[in-house]
């Protein structure tokens, strides 16, 4: 069966299933809307894209797609920047914006039950009267969605402290590639466990990118709103005084929930755009922001302000209070949107490296772009070592592929440096070719071994973290090869 | 006052290493015989040579041996492969937070080497002597599980040997990263039945500064759970909650700096009511010893692990006690109500009356969406009841997952029957 008969087969059957609650958008105008996520340079057109009306109606369109052999992709808001919701050539997207409800939120135990179009804030919004909150803040956290996030295991500011969405999510009923309907991480979705037996099927489905699976409803873990939460504002005279801050702040014994740092031109940009009182001379800022119970934080935040002072901070400012801090994050949030002042397109790089060899990265980070003769800006989150370098450039120039390639580069400068290529962003289609780059043959064999468990027939979001001929050409030069005295344990890789 | 420690075994002093099936200790160096069809031991020290120990004929991985009874017992394996000759800190990266091990060094040894630079992994399983490969396998968690999260959120990297022979890792050496899937998830709680981990990095935090614990006497369920959801809904932070049956006893802990921790501990007392006390350090430390005690139990004693929703479900506890009469047994648990388990140790009574506890309460569990396992049991028992109950969602998953690295069944073959 050809592909065009095959999508009108899947159409057939998801409607004959679903009735006409299904909403299908079959229109080459309405299709292109999904032909791209945040990573706008990809862009493929879906042959179909179905939004159910209810979670029920997702597996019957999985069904179809197996039974037509047509490959489908799942999709929340479309605000990943890695291209994990890039459609396949003529595939189903299933967009997941309907499913939008908070089933319940159950105070004593901490838990909330949501479908997956819930947004990321959404959560913490229905929790915010009972003094509870959900972690993980990506930065798109207003409209990015929980579905999305449990695919690409999102973080955000606070993992430092608080850890990445795998951490905050208890259980996932997921409509499985082979059609199925499985709850991961207990039999029950009303009745989640934090340590159910087994192999730990929902650690592996949380950060799969979406290749194991639809999510249909979520289980998170709340949190208590911290008692008191400080935070800081501190400009240095150059980028390594920032990062030795850093150092001494960890050194010290201090695990903050966050530790941001800005660049001179990021610096600019989120002044610029936010007006966020953030200091535009100066060559680096950090946002630190403490947060606990009481006595704790304001012991800890005073020893923070003595290191900053001690390594040369040029200014402190701290935030009196919640509306001051809510002005700092906004302009730390609105980074990226606010590149656009400073150039017509840019490319996000999301790798990470140890934290002591950020100096190196940085460093490292600067030649390239000097090289390259493209504008790089970094805002990042320091206290972890996930940097975001947006690599500035003019595609009316036709600087492009310099740009492709220098975003390539600093990402594989981070797997040199003892990193890797992605800290919270996925991998999608945007990395994949770079996977050999950080893992051998035999890593990714084994990964590829567990996706098959999932999805014997590899229709689920084919195409994504594991690099392919089509993608990425011919074996890459450079692929990573185990040394022999690695394999005996003489040396190491990391 | 009244000592804080509840009696953990009648008489006895805990330790780890104890079953029957525990007790021979494997040679050490590659036993002869290799290529006969008897069994053998191998005690390998590097990747290479563990990967040749697993490439054929079943194998069962151990490390200390504390928990070779945990969930079905393997059907003869031929070649027992020992971690503990790979017990080495590769790595210790003070100031990037992490250290990188080989998969056979014992907790406690790897937390005294964090501890000489402030340093520890907040994590306190009752088998402090087990492997750290051992415990990731074995998805065990201790009280502190509800401050600190479980081994699977402190692993950041991994080196696995599969039955092929393939090295794989996964993860790396920062403490944030998406790139692949995490295939040290997929090991936690696999008790050696998908590969052996070799190397872990994991992500280590500073040490508090002090630990304090708060407990309450006379306890009953209604108001375990009353005063749990009660700290849980504070600002107090606690990193532990257990409650132990019959001692009818709520500890409670708090790490942190010296003043920050007892003002939480201050502020817990105020929000708890009962007959209160806080516990000084020896008294603290006996408890928690006595708590780990109870976990572990004895030879012939049969342990239950319930994992089910956060709470304490005053219906499991009762229907425990009145089964644990039925059948003429004793049954002893502790529960983390923050984070929903139960451990339970039965002693006294034949095998026959510790199935029958076994086969009813793990109904009762079950009807309230949880899972049971066993973790040890009498002598016997295996024949009256599965050590494994209803299986979660996936199961069909993770039978592809294991066909697909060990497609001839060769590692801890019968370790998650009836399930595969």
């Amino acid at each position: 069966m050809d592909r065009d008969s095959a999508l009108t087969a899947v159409l057939t059957d998801a409607t004959a299933a679903c009735g006409p609650t299904l909403r299908v958008l079959s229109g080459a105008a309405e299709r292109r809307a999904y032909d791209t996520d945040a990573l706008t340079a990809h862009r493929v057109q879906p042959g179909l894209v179905l939004l159910p009306a209810s979670r029920e109606q997702v597996a019957p369109i999985v069904r179809a797609c197996l039974r037509h052999g047509v490959p489908y992709v799942a999709r929340g808001a479309g605000t990943g920047l890695s291209g994990g919701a890039l459609p396949a050539e003529s595939g189903v997207v299933i967009a997941l914006a309907r499913l939008n409800r908070i089933l319940e939120v159950d105070p004593d135990r901490r838990i909330a039950i949501v479908e997956p179009g819930v947004t990321n804030a959404a959560i913490s919004a229905a929790a915010a009267e009972h003094d509870l909150y959900y972690a993980p803040d990506p930065s798109s956290q207003i409209v990015c969605t929980i579905g999305g996030n449990v695919a690409e295991n999102s973080g955000g500011a606070h993992c430092l402290k608080y850890g990445f969405t795998s951490h905050h999510v208890l259980a996932v009923e997921t409509v499985l590639p082979d059609g199925s309907v499985a709850v991961l991480g207990s039999d029950d979705i009303e009745a989640p466990c934090y340590d159910a037996p087994g192999y730990d099927l929902r650690g592996v489905f949380v950060g799969a990118e979406g290749t194991c699976g639809v999510a249909t409803r979520i289980a998170v873990r709340l949190l208590r709103t911290p008692e008191v939460v400080r935070t800081l504002v501190a400009d240095f005279p150059d980028v390594a005084a920032a990062c030795d801050t850093v150092s001494a702040v960890i050194a010290a014994g201090i695990v903050p929930a966050a530790i941001e740092m800005m660049d001179n031109l990021a610096i600019r940009a989120c002044e610029d755009a936010v007006h966020a009182g953030y200091d535009r001379q100066a060559a680096a800022s950090l946002i630190i922001e403490l947060d606990g119970p009481g006595q704790e934080c304001a012991e800890l935040f005073e020893q923070v302000s003595g290191l900053c002072s001690a390594h040369g901070c040029t200014r402190l400012r701290i935030a009196a209070d919640a509306a001051e801090r809510a002005a700092i994050w906004a302009g730390r949030k609105a980074a990226f949107a606010a590149m656009g002042r400073l150039s017509p397109e840019f490319l996000l790089q999301d790798g990470v490296v140890p934290r002591t060899r950020l100096t190196e990265a940085l460093g490292g980070i600067a030649r390239l772009s000097a090289a390259a003769g493209l504008r790089v800006a970094n805002v990042f989150h320091a206290g972890d070592g996930n940097l975001h370098p947006l690599v500035l450039y003019r595609a009316a120039d036709g600087e492009q592929p310099a740009a492709e390639r220098l975003a390539a580069d600093i990402a594989e400068l981070c797997v040199a440096l003892g990193g890797s290529l992605s800290g919270e962003h996925g991998i999608g289609v945007d990395k994949a070719c770079s996977m050999p780059k950080m893992f051998s043959a035999a890593d990714l064999t084994a990964m590829d071994r567990l996706r098959a468990a999932f999805d014997p027939s590899g229709l689920c979001n084919p195409g994504k973290v594991f690099p392919t001929p089509a993608l990425c050409g011919e074996a890459r030069a450079g692929a990573y090869q185990p040394h022999p005295l690695e394999e005996t344990g003489k040396i190491q890789r990391w | 006052m009244v000592g804080p420690s509840f009696d953990p075994t009648p008489g006895d002093a805990p330790s780890g290493t104890t079953s029957a099936a525990d007790g021979a200790e494997s040679a050490s160096g590659s036993s002869g015989q290799s290529g006969s069809p008897g069994p053998r031991s191998i005690t390998p020290t590097t990747v290479k040579d563990l990967r040749d120990a697993v490439t054929t004929g079943t194998v069962l991985i151990r490390g200390t041996g504390t928990a070779t009874t945990w969930g079905a017992p393997v059907r003869d394996p031929r070649t027992t492969v020992s971690l503990t000759g790979m017990d080495r800190v590769l790595d210790h990266r003070p100031a990037d937070m992490t250290v990188y091990v080989q998969g056979g060094i014992r907790l406690d040894v790897l937390q005294a080497e964090l501890a000489t630079r402030g340093q520890w992994l907040p994590y306190d399983p009752a088998r402090s002597e087990a492997t750290i490969g051992g415990l990731l396998a074995t998805g065990d968690a201790g009280p502190r599980r509800l401050g600190y999260g479980s081994l699977r959120e402190l692993v950041i990297g991994a080196t696995m040997v599969f039955p092929d022979g393939a090295i794989a890792k996964s993860g790396g050496h920062v403490i944030k990263n998406v790139a692949g899937y995490d295939l040290a998830k997929l090991c936690h709680g696999s008790l050696g039945t998908l590969g052996v981990v070799a190397e872990l990095v994991l992500r280590v935090h500073p040490l508090p500064q002090t630990s304090r614990t708060v407990m309450v006497r006379d306890v009953n369920t209604e108001a375990a759970q009353r005063l749990a959801w009660a700290l849980t809904r504070s600002a107090t932070e606690p990193t532990a909650i257990e409650w132990c049956e019959p001692e009818q006893v709520l500890a409670v802990r708090f790490d942190g700096t010296s003043d920050g921790a007892a003002a939480r501990a201050a502020a817990a007392r105020t929000l708890l009511s009962g007959s209160l006390a806080e516990l000084d350090h020896d008294e603290s430390e006996s408890f928690w010893f006595s708590h780990a005690a109870r976990v572990i139990a004895e030879p012939g004693d049969t342990v239950l692990r319930a994992a089910t929703r956060p709470g304490v479900d005053p219906g499991l506890v009762r229907a425990l006690a009145a089964w644990a009469e039925h059948s003429g047994v004793k049954a002893m648990l502790t529960c983390s109500p923050a984070t929903g388990g139960y451990t339970v140790r039965v002693t006294g009574g034949d095998a026959k009356a510790h199935a029958e506890l076994v086969k009813n309460w793990r109904a009762s569990v079950e009807a309230v969406g949880g899972f049971v396992m066993l973790r040890r049991r009498r002598p016997g028992v295996d024949a009256m009841v599965e050590s494994w109950g209803r299986a979660p969602g996936g199961v069909e998953v993770m039978r592809r997952v294991k066909g697909n690295f060990d497609p001839e069944n060769r590692f801890a073959p019968g370790r998650f029957a009836p399930w595969f």
